[in-house]
């Protein structure tokens, strides 16, 4: 270890704040690059119709307006047919929250099944396990044809049980396979204990299970919650009616078209998004928790 | 009654069990000739599957999604190593977290939202290329033609997943012995040196998680070429999961129950293996 010393060295001293600086610069140029999107996002949504139209996107307005916004939000249906989004707001709100929870709190109980039969049924609980993993990562769009047919004959298209039910489909067995991901986190003997006391397995499940895995069931419902946000297939495929059009979809007729230049578009993106970025600037320890659950929990790496 | 375990799981048998069964009846379908052309639907055997592969639709399905999935697997691959490797040797604890956080949040914004912004931003005019034109670089006509949709697509997905993938390199990176890392430092190796000789040697779970993600978020990508391409009747967006949804909503149902089924056994492939031998060895460390 004699060359110890040399690390202190001045010549090497300055090879490592040049290296340091080079490293922070690179940094900063991708973070700049990936946050691009979003700050035109905000910028081009504060501006006026005139100022759209006449400057690029990535410049910030003059004076800032609410024209775009206003537009947006209330849609002057009668003149260019497009759909206000207050209510397709609204209406996403009303039922992501509710259906995210139910699908974090049923799955979190399946959850807690497999984890309990884990070493006695091995191969049931790896047949369950493959289960959900495959109701996880297949894509929704494989269920079209069947998922139509079953809301039909159930009479639920066109409303929102056809959506929720859909939902459901989907996101009871992701939150099942992120909790049961959480789950191995508590030890079984303390399950096993409370077990042998006496206690059922619903007691052990809120007594014991749910306040010691409080983050994690935290996680699974931020993660569920922003995934029904972003879904946009399903309430295409199931709500074909203007009048109950759900947010993404109603987002989407803001792409483009007549009467839209990009402040309308941006402000509409505004909407669509403003929910989920508030979510992931407060809380998204939680998802990034919950992402990467998705491969294991980062537990094999 | 103790084993209410087994009442608990129910609600999320039941609707996996769901999926399952709208896994089956794609298969039965495709068996058929159900079509809005169709009164009576009869069984054709394999004939509905001989009409899918010799569609146009089908064959540059493939070729977009075969090139959507190498391109984001690859360059999402890269470019997460790479970032993953600049974050592991920024010191500060908070800086490396917000980084992360700012690679990761296009997952967390509304698909929708991504592919609105997109759009605007590879408007010839206004978008990126004006940016491109002031500073004198090349400015391509992103959504012009149909090749370079499909690079203007690619890059919308290298931007959307990539965070994905530097997350689990990251993970993966910090899992490393620290004493190991510190002995080369000694040993005065430079921070590339440790990054491919070190790092990234140690990192094969890291590839194993991000390459079968990217591969299954590229595979179900649907939103944002839908925005992009006004609907799903776009040639030169065309990919596997949105000629499900054309063959739909043009009434070739068993068509459209074939190509699930297609998509399905790929999907699966990646997914059951990636599940078992993975996921559930990795946590429940058996």
């Amino acid at each position: 270890m004699g060359n110890k010393n040399n690390l202190y060295k001045p010549e090497n001293y300055y090879v490592r704040v040049i290296k340091y600086a080079i490293l922070q610069i690179i940094a900063a140029i991708l973070i700049i690059l990936w946050l691009m999107p979003l700050y035109a996002l905000f910028v081009g949504a504060l501006k006026s119709n005139i100022a759209a139209a006449s400057t690029p996107a990535l410049l910030p307005p003059s004076k800032p307006s609410g024209e775009a916004y206003y537009f947006v939000w209330h849609g002057f249906g009668g003149i260019y047919g497009l759909i206000g989004l207050e209510y397709p707001l609204i209406r996403e709100i009303l039922i992501d929250v509710p259906i995210a929870a139910l699908a974090t709190l049923l799955g979190a109980m399946g959850a807690y099944f497999f984890y309990m039969i884990m070493d006695r049924h091995y191969i049931w609980s790896t047949i369950g396990f493959a289960i959900i993993s495959l109701a996880t990562y297949l894509p929704v769009e494989t269920t079209t044809v069947p998922l139509i047919q079953i809301v039909t004959s159930l009479h639920l298209y066109n409303t929102y049980y056809g959506v929720i039910i859909a939902y459901l489909m989907f996101y009871i067995p992701m939150a099942a396979l992120l909790m049961s991901i959480f789950m191995p986190s508590i030890p079984k003997y303390l399950l096993e204990a409370a077990k042998i006391d006496g206690a059922s397995d619903w007691r052990v499940f809120w007594k014991v299970m749910m306040p010691l895995l409080v983050p994690g069931f935290l996680s699974t419902f931020i993660f569920t919650f922003l995934q029904i946000w972003d879904n946009f297939f399903i309430p295409i495929l199931l709500i074909s009616n203007p009048q109950e059009m759900l947010l993404s979809v109603a987002v989407r007729q803001y792409a483009g078209g007549y009467a839209i230049i990009y402040n309308r578009s941006f402000a509409a993106g505004v909407v669509g998004s403003i929910v989920p970025l508030v979510i992931f600037i407060f809380l998204g320890r939680y998802f990034i928790r919950g992402l990467a659950a998705l491969g294991g929990g980062a537990k094999g790496v | 009654m103790k084993n209410q375990g087994y009442l608990m799981v129910i609600p999320t048998l039941f609707f996996a069990g769901l999926l399952l069964v709208t896994v089956i009846w794609n298969v039965w379908l495709s068996f058929l000739n159900s079509s809005i052309l169709v009164h009576k639907p009869k069984f054709v055997g394999l004939a509905t599957y001989q009409y899918l592969f010799s569609q146009y639709f089908f064959k540059i399905s493939t070729t977009h999604t075969i090139v959507f999935t190498i391109g984001l697997v690859a360059i999402g691959n890269v470019l997460g190593l790479l970032f993953a490797g600049l974050l592991y040797f920024i010191p500060n604890n908070v800086q490396r977290s917000l980084y992360l956080s700012v690679f990761i949040y296009p997952l967390a914004i509304a698909s929708s939202t991504s592919a609105l912004i997109w759009e605007w931003l590879l408007n010839p005019t206004i978008g990126v290329d004006w940016l491109l034109k002031l500073l004198h670089l090349p400015a391509p006509y992103w959504l012009g033609t149909s090749n370079m949709t499909l690079v203007s697509m690619i890059m919308i997905e290298v931007w959307a997943y990539t965070g994905l993938a530097t997350l689990f390199y990251l993970a993966s990176f910090m899992n490393v012995d620290k004493t190991v890392v510190e002995a080369a430092r000694l040993d005065k190796a430079g921070g590339l040196k440790i990054l491919f000789r070190i790092l990234i040697p140690n990192s094969m779970n890291g590839f194993i998680i991000s390459t079968a993600l990217l591969f299954l978020f590229s595979f179900r990508i649907f939103t944002i070429p839908f925005v992009l391409g006004g609907s799903a009747t776009s040639p030169t967006l065309m990919t596997y999961v949105m000629y499900v949804y054309n063959l739909f909503i043009s009434e070739y149902f068993s068509a459209s129950a074939a190509m699930a089924v297609i998509v399905t056994i790929i999907a699966a492939a990646v997914i059951l293996p990636f599940a078992i031998f993975g996921l559930m060895k990795w946590v429940f460390k058996r």
